[in-house]
């Protein structure tokens, strides 16, 4: 990477009146590959560099990026920036809240380097998941399979004086089957992903997994039997827990959302500025948003604009209690940004994103939770969901799951549904398990969208008279 | 300096050197430009500058494709690619890339796009209009695309394309979670009325006040165009043969089938002025209008060449580099009024946008999608107040079955990832379609 380049530009942009000015420049080494039902429909393998510059200049913002990585070009690119910035005549001027500069380098380590993986070892990977599908007793005749892996190169420097250099590893495979049993279907999407090297693909035991699921699907069909409507108690498992966790806590929780940053795409925020020590939830009801872990999906260590991350309380003992920012929405909010300032890529403005969102660890075992359920569902998975735009009204549609009679899991259920509001579901949580699972996602948010890696998850969490449709 | 042309011909003939069986390479060099606004006033303005030189090959029947971004590397990409066809595995489906010569429709370009000087003046413009309808604020994206693609391909295909648009797409806010969406899509500047998106937008907000709560049943419903818009999305999305043979699709074996009410049309027609107009695809193959739907009936899937030998079919012109795509779907008009599609309803909704459409089966087309900004009641043909917290929860196919007419009047929409890609669409009337809500 040119990080002469980087600095070339930046200098040009404070020659230029900026008030600030952000260069980020960064190298992708990208391999992809979509198998659909054993056959291998695409191999890519290709490197994306560039660089992009940020300024402030008369209170508004510019930004510009490019892949012409020559002089003349930055040259331009910086002067267009400026220009960009200096038309937004706003009447409140753009500020940051402020960070000190920081001066560092940070990399994922990798155990088995991705560098070293050829094409024929991840060309068999998604064989052999492949053949262990087509395999199972159960028909699963819809088989799309796609693995990627990015080794990201980046440099963040600031007119602050803010120098980072990090590399990151990232890979990811996910599956859409559809298992089919008489003239009745199934499907599921499963995604595996984190940060780090070849030694993730190993334990995520995707084989097995999407065996199981697969399975699991053709059980649902063969012998599920329609889902009880009316009140009950519901146990949510991991993977529904994290998916309410990213919809109904992360995303109304973002700072740019609730200040209306979004509202034109990805929507706003039921929640406001002074809903802070609002309850929302049950006691039990702990989420938190942390980049810090390891070799998660969504980990990093300083975000895009320079700022150390740290885990986040969205909210704590069922009350709001942090929101997530990046240095502009905290300014504006008079508070300091928490690292949540994120870019897919060179060519893409950093926004407020979440990392890992989940569901914090509570007291119970797994074994307890369900001992105290007379009568009720557990629904381990989902399919279809969806929320609205101020992040209130949600409905999640269990894939696999189960009646609970006294305490066991006994009849399978088809078309479980929840279909509730945000306090709706955590204020009924009574209980919540010791253990958190994480899966792997992709948060769309930005426009241009912007598909950024994170972590769902959470341990079993157990809701009291809730309805079931 | 090379021709994004020139690149493309070194690319094909490289890689043929080097033992390539069949090569497409696809220049392109972009300059788009962007102002994105809220609580009217301009957050952000951006320009992305990008050349890039797609390239795809195939050897042995292993298919494999990179993407050169920095030219003096070109050689080596080249290279490195040939090694990967070696080490990578046939696949029995391919079937080769379109070959021969093509006609091509002519390009309209508008130079007055490529060189749009001051965005922001007509983000003000779509602001203030809201403003003057009666919305408090509004927020939005403003973008400009300036594309010029170069394909060439060993089958024989050589061609050159300009791509200009322009598009606006404004959320105003009146009272409390009251809200209104409009969009402005088009091809020339002298086309472009930001103030129609704003002033909708607005009317919408106003109209959308004191919401009460929505109810759950089945209800006659006249969905706006920016709405159906994400409907035609999905619709079209799935006659992509690859979704078809991936079980990502309500269309399997149903070509020459009842798919929806002789309402519906459905077509593709890339080579009409539009968001997404392009003379050919990404295997060269001359754009034309394919009728996807007629009359209700499912007529034909869209193919590249490798889709459409395994469906015994030749190509529709849908190539995309890995899966056949729509590029500008739209739904024919109907024969109605926007008034006189009012009149049919006796009591009922106007759904004027949605978003988050999620499938629980594609395969079946079980989904559920959530109505934002105006969910307007109909009383006797005319608007009669406004609902909030519902949610559409029906079956694709059976919806598609209940459409009974549309309007003469024809809209081009897009926003943002839920009316994707660029579509033309009138105002729709469906009966009885499935809504609920949260309960308690």
């Amino acid at each position: 990477m040119d990080e002469d380049l980087a600095e070339f530009a930046l200098d040009l942009a404070m020659g230029q009146q900026a008030s600030y000015a952000e260069v980020r420049a960064e190298r992708h080494l990208i391999n992809q590959l979509v198998m659909k039902n054993g056959a291998l429909d695409a191999l890519l393998a290709a490197e994306d560099e560039g660089l992009c510059v940020k300024v402030v200049a008369k209170g508004g913002i510019g930004f510009a990026s490019t892949n012409e990585l020559t002089r003349p070009e930055v040259k331009r690119l910086v002067g267009v920036a400026v220009k960009l910035a200096r038309s937004a005549r706003r009447k409140e001027p753009i500020v940051f809240a402020e960070e000190p500069a920081v001066d560092t380098r940070w990399e994922v380590r990798q155990e088995i380097d991705l560098a070293g993986v050829g094409p024929e070892q991840r060309i068999e990977e998604l064989n052999s998941i492949d053949r262990s599908l087509a395999s199972l007793e159960v028909a699963v005749p819809g088989r799309m399979l796609a693995a990627s892996d990015e080794r990201v190169e980046k440099y963040v420097v600031t007119s602050e004086g803010t120098r980072i250099r990090s590399k990151v590893p990232r890979l990811n495979t996910y599956a859409y089957l559809t298992v089919k049993d008489g003239a009745e279907t199934q499907q599921a999407y499963r995604q595996f992903g984190g940060c780090g090297g070849w030694e993730l693909q190993n334990q995520w035991r995707v084989r097995e997994v999407l065996a199981a699921e697969a399975q699991a699907l053709g059980r649902m069909i063969r012998e599920g039997k329609k889902s009880p409507e009316g009140k009950t108690t519901l146990i949510c498992g991991s993977e529904v827990a994290g998916i309410a966790a990213h919809e109904a806590s992360g995303h109304p929780t973002e700072g740019d959302r609730i200040l209306g940053r979004e509202q034109s795409q990805a929507g706003g925020s039921f929640i406001t500025q002074a809903m802070i020590g609002t309850r929302i939830g049950s006691p039990a009801v702990t989420i938190m948003d942390d980049p810090t872990v390891e070799h998660s999906y969504g980990h990093f260590v300083y975000d895009d604009e320079g700022v150390r991350a740290r885990p986040r309380f969205l909210f704590k003992k069922g009350l709001i209690h942090e929101f997530l920012h990046n240095r502009e929405t905290a300014a504006r909010m008079g508070t300091r940004s928490n690292g949540s300032s994120r870019s897919v890529n060179y060519n893409r403005e950093a926004i407020v994103r979440m990392s890992n969102t989940f569901v914090a660890p509570g007291d119970h075992t797994e074994e307890e939770l369900f001992a105290d359920v007379k009568s009720g569902i557990y629904m381990k998975s989902f399919t279809e969901w969806n929320i609205d735009d101020k992040r209130y009204n949600q409905k999640y549609i269990g894939r696999e799951a189960y009646l609970i009679e006294n305490g066991e899991l006994t009849t399978p259920l088809k078309r479980t549904i929840i279909e509730t509001t945000t306090p709706g579901f955590w204020m009924a949580v009574d209980a919540v398990s010791r253990t958190v699972r994480y899966d792997a996602a992709h948060c769309g948010k930005g426009d241009p969208m912007q598909g950024i890696p994170v972590f769902t998850g959470g341990p079993l969490v157990r809701l009291r008279e809730v309805y079931m449709k | 300096m090379t021709t994004l042309l020139e690149r493309s011909q070194y690319c094909v003939e490289r890689a043929r050197s080097l033992g390539a069986d069949d090569v497409i390479a696809i220049s392109v060099r972009s300059e788009s430009r962007q102002v994105r606004f809220s609580q009217s006033q301009v957050d952000i303005s951006q320009q992305w500058n990008e050349s890039v030189t797609s390239v795809f090959l195939a050897k042995d029947k292993r298919i494999v494709s990179t993407e050169v971004r920095n030219w003096a590397m070109a050689d080596a990409a080249l290279d490195g690619l040939l090694k990967l066809a070696r080490a990578s595995q046939a696949n029995p489906e391919y079937a080769g890339i379109a070959e021969g010569r093509f006609r091509y429709p002519s390009a309209r370009t508008d130079p007055k796009i490529k060189e749009p000087g001051d965005l922001s003046r007509h983000v003000h413009c779509a602001i203030d209009a809201a403003i003057e309808a009666g919305a408090k604020r509004a927020g939005g994206v403003l973008q400009t695309r300036n594309e010029q693609v170069a394909l060439a391909s060993s089958g024989g295909p050589e061609a050159t394309d300009d791509r200009t648009a322009i598009e606006l797409s404004i959320r105003a806010f009146s009272d409390g979670e009251a809200s209104g969406h409009g969009v402005e899509c088009a091809a020339r500047l002298s086309q472009f009325r930001p103030e129609r998106a704003g002033e909708k937008a607005g009317e919408i907000a106003v109209a959308a006040r004191n919401p009460a709560d929505g109810t759950e049943g089945r209800f006659d419903i006249i969905f706006d165009p920016l709405f159906f818009g994400s409907v035609i999305g999905s619709l079209s999305s799935m006659a992509s043969a690859f979704y078809v043979l991936a079980g990502l699709s309500m269309y399997a074996k149903k070509v020459g089938k009842k798919v929806a009410s002789e309402a519906v049309t459905l077509i593709d027609d890339p080579a009409q002025p539009s968001l997404s107009a392009r003379k050919f695809d990404d295997e060269g193959v001359a754009v034309r209008r394919t009728v996807i739907i007629r009359e209700g009936v499912l007529k034909t899937l869209l193919h590249n060449t490798t889709t459409a030998a395994q469906f015994k079919t030749r190509t529709t012109g849908h190539a995309g580099w890995i899966a056949p795509s729509p590029f500008c779907p739209a739904l024919v008009s109907g024969s109605h009024s926007k008034e006189e599609l009012f009149e049919e309803v006796r009591d009922g909704l106007y759904l004027t946008n949605t978003w988050y459409t999620r499938f629980q089966n594609y395969y079946t087309g079980d989904f559920s999608t959530i109505p934002r900004d105006g969910i307007l009641r109909i009383h006797k043909g005319e608007l009669d107040g406004s609902l909030k917290n519902i949610r559409v929860s029906d079956n694709l196919l059976r919806f598609c079955k209940q459409i009974e007419a549309a309007t003469k009047e024809r809209q081009h929409v897009h926003w943002w990832a839920e009316a994707d890609p660029p579509s033309f669409s009138p105002y729709v009337l469906a009966r009885k379609i499935q809504l609920t809500k949260s309960a308690m």
